[in-house]
């Protein structure tokens, strides 16, 4: 399958601010993706510069073949903390969807609108966090993009309407094979919905990947104390922490582990993304994680 | 994107738009009244110097309600560019940029230039319609009262309140406050400057440019007793007089009384003829023979059109390329 994003040693800065260093990545289409990484890892940098709401410092983006850019019909996003006009009333919000976006469907907004059993004539200003993420929502699957893509959509919502909002665009993904790029910073959002990862951590990429892939390579070893680089080829150690007599390591390798030296188990999502971001917090190349 | 303009737009330009109603019907049901009294005292068909007409005119409008119309509606065109920048400009782009709606009107499908060019003509075009019709109102009816009072339509306290120029003024400010909004991000910094920037580009024309538009004319007249302005002598026995400009409603430039030497007379005076002991008659008698000359730069009422006009397409010009700036700006800068 084709990738909808594709991007080559791309750096944005803010004055001298790093958001994203040297970031390589290709996006596969037809996947739901999950970007996931701290607050200030770059995730939204990171979507902007796919929308084409920011420009690189350097580096290179094609989204759907052609560099990005805002106002695109084929892209679609839901920025963080779902800005809507908080004066328009929510059918207001629709007529501005249909007069700006020539593929608007119509017949699809207003179902989710009916659906979701939003009042047409209340002021946005006056909705509930959950209803104000469902109509941004609403607005950007309405246009048909090819691409959507949502920052950190369900960040300020309580539990419930964060399992409607996902149920909902993943009932819309799933119909439509729509790709969709979602950031994060909570692994347990992503992991009911995503099956593709990318873990973006102090402005830099960390790991890519499709989740099954990503579950099935990475194992957690334990045993007796012993030194990380003895682990043998082929074999890369995510994160390491040590006790006085025992070593428990995040490994990434393709092939399974048969040292019996070890006992070596599986991890979840949220194990391996945490395995990721403690690499990234330690300091230079020394990938020990003191997890006292 | 027209409806989205008007949607987000029609509150204040409501507000602004009641403003000018109100104004403008004022002035209407005031005009039979004061065109009245200019016919009846004379002042309407008389064409020369017109004394009596004019205090006879200046007496029944001086402290009656008509003046206090003339001075609202003044004052109301005065105003209106920085209405109209503060509330129609500054927050056009800025407010989007608080709310973060920017990201959510620019991933619709139209583009960030296209979205700006539309208010930016749409609310524009209001803009120099909504001054325009309270200029054309304003200079109809101040009409005879400038003719009589002491300042000309062309002099810098009325000229920016008659004619073309209120339009140039209204669009100005709407770009401008546009651009300080868009470059400083913060409706709030962005209103309070773009009221100083209403201001300042009210006071540059009197202050700085507008004399240089049109070619002044001077006279060159000998000291003439009966033209006296102004004359002070102070202690040191020194003078500073000013005649009068030959025509009552010019803008005067530059007025000076120069020496034979050529340079502005000064004195010493004689104090037996200008001081204590002498009246005014026998200090004027000593400066008549004293070989005075009167110089004075004016800009005539004749040129008012000629100035209107050239200031306006100035105006225009600014605010055309401050629209092209913005449409630059937004297409490469703006995040």
């Amino acid at each position: 399958m084709s990738d909808v994003v594709t991007i080559e040693g791309l750096t944005k800065n803010y004055g001298r601010r790093t958001a994203l260093t040297d970031c390589t990545l290709d996006i596969p289409a037809g996947h739901v993706v999950g970007l996931v990484g701290p607050n200030g890892a770059g995730k939204s940098t990171l979507l902007q510069l796919i929308c084409g709401l920011l420009s690189p410092t350097a580096g290179h983006i094609s989204v759907l073949g052609a560099p990005p850019q805002s106002g695109s019909p084929r892209v679609g996003f839901v920025a963080q903390d779902t800005p809507v006009y908080a004066g328009l009333t929510v059918a207001e919000h629709l007529r501005l969807g249909a007069h700006l976006n020539p593929r608007w469907d119509a017949s699809l907004a207003d179902g989710r609108i009916a659906e979701l059993g939003l009042d047409p004539r209340q002021r946005a200003g006056k909705l509930s966090g959950g209803q104000r993420a469902q109509l941004a929502l609403t607005l950007a699957i309405a246009k048909r993009p090819e691409l959507l893509l949502l920052d950190e959509p369900v960040a300020a919502l309580d539990p419930l309407a964060r399992r409607e909002f996902l149920q909902g665009l993943m009932a819309y993904a799933a119909e439509n094979g729509t790709s969709v790029v979602m950031s994060s910073h909570l692994v347990a959002d992503l992991e009911r919905v995503c099956d593709y990862l990318i873990v973006l951590v102090a402005s830099r990429v960390r790991v890519t990947g499709e989740v099954e892939e990503l579950l099935g390579t990475h194992h957690r070893l334990s045993g007796a104390r012993r030194d990380p680089d003895t682990i043998g080829p082929g074999r890369h150690v995510v994160a390491a922490s040590h006790t006085d007599v025992q070593s428990t390591l995040v490994v990434r390798s393709s092939a399974p582990i048969e040292d019996p030296s070890w006992s070596v188990d599986g991890l979840d999502l949220e194990d391996l993304v945490l395995a990721y971001m403690s690499e990234a917090g330690s300091s230079g190349r020394d990938r020990v994680l003191e997890k006292r | 994107m027209i409806w989205l303009t008007w949607r987000q737009f029609r509150l204040q330009a409501w507000v602004i738009a009641a403003l000018v109603a109100a104004i403008a019907v004022a002035l209407l049901v005031s005009a039979p009244g004061l065109f009245d009294v200019y016919r009846d005292t004379g002042m309407a068909a008389c064409t020369g110097a017109c004394e009596t007409a004019l205090d006879a005119f200046k007496s029944e409008v001086g402290n009656s309600a008509y003046f206090a119309v003339y001075l609202v509606g003044s004052a109301a065109v005065l105003l209106l560019p920085a209405l109209i920048g503060v509330f129609w400009g500054a927050p056009l782009v800025s407010r989007e940029f608080e709310s973060g709606t920017h990201r959510l009107v620019w991933n619709q499908t139209v583009s960030r230039g296209r979205w700006l060019a539309v208010k930016l003509a749409g609310i524009g075009a209001v803009a120099i319609l909504a001054a325009g019709l309270l200029s054309l109102v304003v200079t109809w009816f101040a009409g005879p009262i400038d003719r009589a009072g002491d300042f000309g339509r062309v002099t810098p306290l009325l000229f920016s309140a008659r004619g073309v120029v209120p339009m140039g003024y209204a669009l100005l400010a709407f770009v401008g406050g546009l651009a300080i909004g868009m470059l400083t991000r913060r409706l709030l910094v962005a209103m309070a400057l773009t009221l100083v920037f209403v201001v300042l580009s009210q006071l540059a024309a009197p202050y700085g440019y507008r004399e240089h538009l049109v070619a002044p004319a001077t006279s060159s007249t000998g000291f003439d007793a009966e033209r006296i302005a102004s004359l002070w002598i102070n202690q040191a026995n020194q003078v500073h007089i000013e005649l009068t400009a030959p025509e009552r409603s010019a803008w005067v430039l530059s007025n000076v009384t120069v020496g034979p030497d050529g340079r502005e007379y000064s004195g010493p005076v004689d104090p037996t003829a200008c001081g204590r002991a002498g009246g005014p008659d026998e200090c004027h008698a000593w400066l008549a023979q004293q070989g005075l000359v009167s110089e004075i730069e004016y800009i005539p009422s004749d040129r008012f059109w000629a100035l209107q006009w050239r200031e306006f397409g100035l105006l225009l010009v600014t605010a055309g390329l401050l629209s092209a700036f913005c449409l630059w700006w937004i297409r490469r800068r703006v995040s």
